[in-house]
């Protein structure tokens, strides 16, 4: 590359991106970083009112890029552009609107003012973030209509949005007609134009006004979770989360599937409370930071498919039986305001698209935010819930199935169980020699053995909370800490040669003491019944099997990582849930609670678009297995029961696992000489 | 085991050895249960009182040990196996003979409605009960539950479901039962996941059964009422 640069052309290099081009002697840096494909903010164009393009000068000789760049090479700063840049405190950048080519230059641009950003997730996995929102803003100056030329207030518009950002074959919202005119007229002809897509105008403000907001929802049969985002910087302004009113209908999908076949206005009911309830979401996202619900250009909806029907108020009911046929299982575009959700009154929403009847939108956003199938990695992904979502794969293949775990994982259906709430028992840890528990419960840090209780003891060192139950990643905890202590056997069953006091027994089915009654809040013992321990194994092997479904399939033996999504998937210790024998034997590093990853999904495609095109693809690449129906469910069912499995091997819990409990769990012609000889239990 | 002892059928007398059924029944041994079977039609014992004082004694502790809790889905599902491995034996020796039959019954999980390990367990029992059982699957239709009624003759008509939509279709079969006025020739057990007596007596179903122990003593009790009653 010649260093000598021709009088009307010039080397221009773009860093960090390393895109380069010749240049004519003139143009801003800005044009000439959209001819060589380089994508600088810009939302004024060139009017020094957005302050967005700015870009810094690297002087010096670079051999490595062949270049000498010089301040001189470009246009000195006009005052206007220095003061701005005083008032911003960058006076060593320069606006790439303002600043002429000259000469051979070295442009760096720094992370804000690249229109494609980045930004990294702050939680347990890194996610990085391509910024290309649907909604973008363009300011522009209109010809102003003059007596004698015809095209209408939008037709000039159009023309402006043409000659100054390329825009073609745009639509308008008829709502913006409505205020065009006034618009357009209130600051001299220039305004700041909202567009979706690139393709349909939203909005119009008078002058300079930015500010594109975007709302990512996840619609969860318990809790609708949203992000209120920064569409342009990509920023999460806001994170809100409330309670699912539908919970009122039905505390579970198939009951509100139930409420809806069984009561007339049961679909109307549902759809009314989640509409107001995502409206009330936006509006306290929206204040907290200072914004109106107004403000919201757009909103990206994931959730199971019985929740996206009710919200677009579709009748769920195909979804109650077999063949769970969905209404729609592509990805749709529509108006808020047709579904009465009161965000800027010309808004989209988006809503991702489904893979089959009972693996809805929800899990697909959980796979964009994962992304296994750009990874060589067999990823185990589950989310557990009262209906178990499990997908498996790689870039090669991917698979996915529903599982119905039923409610124990919630507490439902254990004697003493409850919702993750104050005073529900989360963590426990069992003694092998005494058997004693000790626990942690929400809301009190300190675990049960060290806590002072009695009337001997001032308020402010008794535990906030005593124990009013369990909760579900308690629940997990504490039959597999039972297992671990001999106080259960393999098959789950209470180990009748145990002598504790912990252990008492009603009837022929044992009982374990896990709170004492001076622990918990009302004086009763609280305890884990030999049925609660049943429940628990057949909703971890309804888990279980379905995820080695899914691996016989594709022919694996193992899986590289597991991740557990979903709200209750960050609670569960990962080690307990391999104890249980909930998900198959993994590398324990490898295996992570990734939190809500359908909200990151639906955040991620509301920031990207073509992750919207991505999610449309996956679903219909992922090939969905009907568990229930496969010969081999029943075996591999049923082979789940044991903790933590009747035959599947853990070599990743060596030295945690007690050596016995495997050959224990072989029987064989030996078993059948040492029954010859047993008493009979009666 | 070094205190193993080697047990040899013909040396026991006829208790022992359907004592020693019953238990290899229970550890779900299939081969030895077939053995022992062999063994007591060998001796010259009549069918059904192998089937009987063998097999269907044998599967009782089983029930009884399911119902306490001590044994399990897998458990009770070998037991079963061996259950069914001794009844190939017994079966076409029990129709030439002609000995009595306990009681059938057709059972399927109902229409909309795929899950059927449930079923498939109660009709396991059952059969180890002694039972004729008629398993016809999962998502099941008014018409394919008469279909196979009126081909069996049963006594009994079960029907499971896990989902609490499907489940409403249970009284979809029994209103057919009312309107062809042979409601009153079936009992009808009802069973799964979702439901509960409130719901078993308000679609009019003759029992819920909360599992398959249950299933089992409450097709016991039902059948020789009504056989009493006839």
């Amino acid at each position: 590359m010649s260093e000598e640069s021709s009088e009307k052309s010039n080397l221009v290099l773009f860093m960090p991106s390393g895109r380069r081009g010749i240049i004519e002697q003139g143009k801003t840096v800005l044009e000439a970083a959209r001819q060589v494909g380089v994508e600088i903010e810009s939302i004024c164009g060139g009017v020094m009112s957005c302050n967005k393009c700015r870009v810094q000068l690297e002087a010096g000789h670079f051999d490595k890029h062949g270049i000498t760049s010089d301040e001189s090479h470009l246009t000195p700063a006009s005052d206007e552009e220095m003061a701005l840049l005083e008032r911003l405190k960058s006076t060593d950048c320069r606006l790439s609107c303002q600043a002429e080519i000259q000469g051979d230059v070295l442009i760096f641009v720094p992370e804000e003012s690249r229109a494609q950003k980045q930004v990294i997730r702050k939680s347990a996995t890194d996610r990085v973030i391509d910024i290309k929102p649907a909604v973008r803003q363009y300011y522009v100056e209109v010809e102003r209509a003059e007596l004698g030329e015809h095209r209408g207030d939008w037709g000039r518009l159009q023309a402006s949005l043409k000659s100054k950002w390329g825009l073609e074959n745009l639509t308008i919202d008829v709502h913006v007609l409505h205020y065009l005119q006034e618009t357009l007229r209130k600051e001299s002809w220039c305004v700041t134009v909202t567009i979706w897509h690139d393709r349909e105008v939203i909005d119009v403000k008078p002058g300079y006004q930015e500010g594109a907001y975007g709302l990512a929802v996840d619609i969860g049969s318990t809790t609708i979770a949203g992000h209120l985002c920064d569409l342009r910087t990509g920023d999460v302004l806001a994170t809100e989360s409330i309670m699912n009113p539908q919970i009122t209908y039905g505390e579970d999908l198939m009951s509100r599937v139930s409420f809806a076949m069984t009561n007339n206005d049961g679909l109307r009911k549902m759809h009314t409370a989640v509409i107001r309830a995502l409206n009330k979401l936006a509006q306290s996202a929206a204040r907290s930071v200072g914004l109106q619900p107004d403000d919201i250009y757009e909103a990206v909806f994931a959730g199971n498919t019985t929740m996206v029907h009710i919200l677009l108020n579709i009748n769920p009911i195909e979804l109650g039986g077999a063949p769970f046929a969905l209404a729609n299982r592509d990805s749709m575009d529509i108006k808020a305001r047709d579904l009465g959700l009161r965000f800027h009154k010309n808004s989209n929403i988006h809503i991702l698209p489904a893979e089959a009847g009972h693996v809805g939108a929800d899990n697909v956003a959980a796979l964009i935010a994962e992304a296994p199938y750009n990874q060589d990695e067999m990823l185990l992904m589950v989310d557990v819930g009262t209906n178990a979502e499990i997908a498996l794969g790689n870039k090669t293949q991917m698979m996915s199935a529903s599982s119905p775990t039923g409610p124990a994982f919630e507490g439902a259906q254990i004697e003493h169980g409850m919702r993750a709430a104050p005073g529900a028992i989360e963590r426990v840890r069992i003694s092998k020699e005494t058997k004693k528990a000790s626990f942690r419960v929400i809301g009190e840090e300190t675990w049960s053995a060290d806590w002072q209780i009695g009337i001997d003891v001032s308020p402010e060192d008794q535990p906030a909370y005593l124990a009013t139950g369990i909760c579900g990643s308690g629940i997990i905890e504490v039959v597999a800490e039972m297992f671990l202590a001999d106080i259960l056997n393999p098959d789950g069953r209470f180990n009748p040669d145990l002598k504790s006091d912990r252990v008492r027994w009603n009837g022929r089915k044992g009982e374990y003491i896990l709170a004492t009654e001076k622990e918990t809040s009302n004086g009763q013992v609280i305890i884990v019944t030999q049925d609660d321990v049943r429940n628990i194994q057949l909703a971890k092997a309804a888990l279980y099997a379905g995820a080695k479904l899914l691996m016989n399939r594709m022919g694996v033996q193992t899986v590289d990582k597991i991740v557990m999504a979903g709200a209750f998937g960050s609670y569960i210790d990962p080690k307990y849930a391999m104890i249980l024998g909930l998900i198959p034997d993994c590398d324990l590093d490898k295996v992570s609670a990734v939190g809500n990853a359908a909200g990151d999904g639906a955040r991620i495609a509301l920031l990207n678009k073509t992750k919207r095109l991505e999610a449309q693809k996956i679903a219909t690449w992922v090939t969905y297995v009907e568990t229930a129906v496969d010969p081999e469910f029943q075996n591999e069912f049923v082979g789940a029961i044991h903790l933590p499995h009747a035959t599947d091997n853990f070599p990743h819990l060596n030295g945690i696992l007690p050596e016995k409990k495997v050959s224990d769990s072989q029987s064989g012609r030996s078993t059948r000489r040492r029954r010859r000889n047993r008493a009979r239990s009666q | 085991m070094s205190d193993e002892e080697e047990i040899i059928l013909s040396e026991l007398d006829i208790k022992e050895l359907y004592e020693l059924m019953g238990e290899d029944l229970y550890d779900g041994l299939a081969e030895e249960v077939v053995e022992e079977v062999n063994e007591a039609l060998g001796r010259g014992k009549t069918p059904y009182e192998v089937l009987t004082q063998g097999l269907v004694a044998g599967m009782d502790i089983v029930g009884v040990d399911f119902r306490d809790g001590i044994l399990f889905v897998p458990e009770v599902l070998m037991a079963a196996k061996a259950m069914k491995a001794g009844m190939a034996i017994l079966r076409p020796l029990l129709a030439e003979t002609g000995a009595p039959k306990i009681g059938k019954m057709v059972i399927g999980t109902v229409k909309g409605d795929i899950h059927d390990i449930g079923k498939n367990l109660v009709s396991m029992m059952m059969e180890g009960a002694g039972f004729e059982v008629i398993n016809i699957g999962i998502n099941n239709s008014v018409e394919d539950f008469m279909e196979a009624v009126d081909e069996h003759d049963p006594e009994i008509i079960g029907m499971s479901a896990l989902l609490t939509t499907t489940m409403p279709y249970m009284r979809v079969v029994i209103n057919h039962l009312k309107e062809k006025g042979r409601r009153q020739d079936y009992i009808v057990l009802v069973g799964g996941a979702p439901l509960n007596e409130a719901f078993a007596e308000d679609i009019e179903a003759d029992a819920y059964c909360r599992d398959a122990a249950v299933a089992v003593d409450t097709a016991k009790k039902l059948v020789a009422i009504k056989q009493g009653n006839m």
